[in-house]
């Protein structure tokens, strides 16, 4: 996307996304954390799909839960505090699309399959998890914080200075 | 239109600027989007704020005027531990001083940061000995250990001159159990077993109003109770939190797998018979007004390893009573490999069927009139029990074509029981205790009591052994 060019409404509605879905992404986070108790096994256990095995498998790993717990609680702040700020929004937004993989192939909506967790909608195979995916997509390659956001004094910062001139006196 | 205006405000192309400097409007659009995170900085605050109000506001506040303060402590910080003091912090008055707990990597950090959340200041100690040294000031102590600790555990309690809320099941031997009530008479401290159904408003509802007063179901002649549990994973531990073998072995866990799961363990526990059907075989003998007078049992370990786990994983039981009023075949049943049907009681006489349990979700109260039952429309005007259920069986027959024998009983009328518990489970048995603490209430699970139910239960895994009826003696249940 490096070149491409956006119309400053373009930009403006972007920047309004990404700090929306950080947002969301910040709460889920400190939510998590906030809570004595919480952990991704519940969520892990009932898992569904083809990567059921693998979260079921997880889930009985008391070593692993507990990094695997670790990692979304403060990956999820983290990642969320960085994109409301517009900061290394790229990375970011990659990490928060893997988080969202992973979300979704635990419980992806497919054709067949009836969870007893209650959702709050109608899916058939795109669900909110995919849509905000979608949205980080639309963040990442867009790196919208150079725009509005923190990058943009960074990228500055970085690239304020020309690089010295090669003088070749000996020509 | 608005695609001509964006064309005339094409934006240079992003990260192509080359070298440049940053200036006024960078750091501006730079920190555009900081805001945001104010914001979201006093939203949470809101958020924190209303749930440290709502809190507040279902915990009863805290030591509200003439409620003398009590200081208690905790043995035992591990699920258990946490129920009780999720119940604890709802209930005024109470200061915590101490928790104790073996596993000081994990559970005692856990609870003690949970009450320093509720601003309690309690010391964490890993001996319970060395607690009982330190806090002079205690007036209470709770404990929640795995069961073959809670002799050792309230003995010495008592004996430093603490109340003692113990959990159930009392001990696990008989012995154990008697050094505790014998250890109660002697300090003369008071002794809670934590049977919480005793202290349940439902529970002493149907008791007192709808058996002993109404008499409703008119003569009891069979029970069925059951406690079914899904199939669950061992628990464990992640490796860093793991305690030291020397730990393990001095409070008598070979491994961690063990201190984990010491319920399904000989020695230390006494499988679901014990955790599950206590609760509910107390119960009967609660409703019956005496204890047992044989039980027959049977059970085994079907489902789980062997290895890992030495208690049986299901258990069915019958039990004899002989009540004033005649004979009672009481049926228990606990599985722990499919949880449908969860845990309920119920209680069958020849007016009407009583089915009752702990759960707020599933088998709340309900309670049945046999047609040939004399009316209940006084109880019904006294609000004791819900105005009935009106039966279709008429139009229900007709909807499904199916046709009934003359032979079957017209379906009863269902009657709901209007009693909710809209505290946590354990919460009024609490309350009991630290009220009987304050000298302003009578015990509702004495150590006597306690005793009488480890005495039904625990026969149970003899019964299974022996493969025959074993009978009670009256003296059986006396100390």
């Amino acid at each position: 996307m490096e070149g491409a060019t956006f119309s400053r409404s373009a930009m403006i509605a972007i920047t309004v996304m990404r700090v929306l879905v950080g947002w969301h992404f910040m709460y889920e986070g400190i939510a998590k954390l906030t809570s004595s108790s919480w952990s991704a096994a519940g969520y892990l256990r009932q898992a569904r799909g083809p990567a059921a095995g693998f979260f079921r498998w997880l889930a009985a790993q008391p070593n692993l839960l507990a990094y695997a717990d670790q990692i979304t609680m403060w990956g999820l702040t983290i990642v969320g505090a960085l994109l409301i700020l517009g900061l290394f929004t790229r990375l970011s937004a990659l990490a928060g699309i893997g988080f969202l993989v992973l979300f979704y192939a635990a419980n992806p909506p497919f054709v067949g399959y009836f969870y007893s967790l209650p959702s709050e909608g109608s899916y058939l195979i795109v669900n909110k998890q995919l849509v905000e995916l979608g949205a980080l997509l639309v963040i990442m390659v867009t790196g919208s914080g150079k725009y509005a956001g923190l990058d943009r004094i960074v990228h500055a910062l970085i690239t304020r200075k020309p690089a010295p001139a090669v003088v070749s006196p000996a020509r | 239109m608005a695609g001509e205006e964006d064309k005339n405000k094409v934006m240079p192309p992003i990260a192509a600027g080359g070298p440049r400097k940053l200036d006024r409007r960078d750091v501006l659009k730079g920190l555009s989007t900081v805001p945001a995170l104010g914001l979201f900085g006093y939203a949470w605050q809101q958020q924190r704020q209303y749930d440290q109000a709502t809190l507040q506001a279902t915990a009863a506040p805290a030591a509200a005027g003439d409620v003398q303060e009590l200081n208690i402590a905790l043995i035992g910080a591990g699920a258990q531990g946490q129920v009780l003091t999720d119940a604890m912090l709802r209930i005024p008055g109470l200061r915590f001083r101490a928790v104790c707990d073996v596993w000081t990597e994990y559970n005692l950090r856990r609870v003690v940061n949970i009450l320093r959340r509720f601003k309690h200041e309690p010391n964490a100690y890993e001996d319970y000995r060395e607690m009982l040294d330190k806090e002079k000031e205690l007036d209470a102590v709770v404990i929640a250990t795995p069961d073959f600790w809670h002799a050792p555990h309230t003995v010495e309690c008592l004996k430093a001159g603490k109340h003692v809320y113990c959990e159930k099941e009392m001990s696990n031997t008989l012995e154990g159990a008697r050094s505790m009530v014998a250890a109660a008479r002697e300090t003369g401290k008071l002794l809670q077993i934590g049977h919480q159904r005793r202290s349940n408003p439902r529970y002493l509802h149907c008791y007192e109003k709808l058996l002993n007063e109404a008499k409703l179901l008119g003569r009891i002649v069979t029970i069925n109770g059951q406690w079914n549990r899904a199939v669950a994973a061992d628990l464990g531990a992640p490796d860093r939190y793991a305690i030291p073998e020397e730990r393990l072995k001095q409070y008598g866990f070979k491994n961690m797998h063990q201190f984990r799961n010491w319920r399904w363990y000989k020695g230390l526990g006494g499988g679901p018979i014990v955790d599950l059907g206590s609760h509910q075989i107390d119960i009967y003998t609660w409703f019956l007004g005496t204890n047992p007078s044989a039980v027959m049992a049977s059970g085994g370990l079907l489902y789980y390893d062997p290895a890992t786990h030495e208690w049986y994983d299901t258990v069915m039981v019958v039990y004899d009573y002989q009540t004033p009023q005649g004979p009672v075949k009481a049926y228990y049943q606990t599985q722990t490999t499919n949880g449908s049907q969860g845990y309920f009681e119920n209680f069958m006489g020849d007016q009407g069927t009583l089915l009752i349990s702990e759960s707020e979700l599933n088998y709340a109260g309900k309670i049945y009139r046999d047609p040939n039952a004399p009316a209940w429309d006084e109880w019904i005007q006294k609000g004791y029990i819900s105005a009935p259920k009106l039966q279709e069986l008429q139009s229900q027959e007709e909807k499904s074509g199916a046709i009934a024998d003359v032979r079957e009983s017209v379906s009863p009328d269902e009657h709901t029981v209007p009693v909710v518990l809209r505290d946590p489970y354990h919460q009024p048995h609490l309350q009991n205790f630290f009220d009987a603490v304050r000298g302003k209430a009578k015990l509702n699970c004495p150590p006597e009591v306690g005793y009488e139910s480890a005495v039904s239960v625990l026969k149970v895994n003899e019964a299974i052994d022996a493969k025959s009826i074993l009978a009670f003696k009256p003296e059986d249940f006396h100390i």
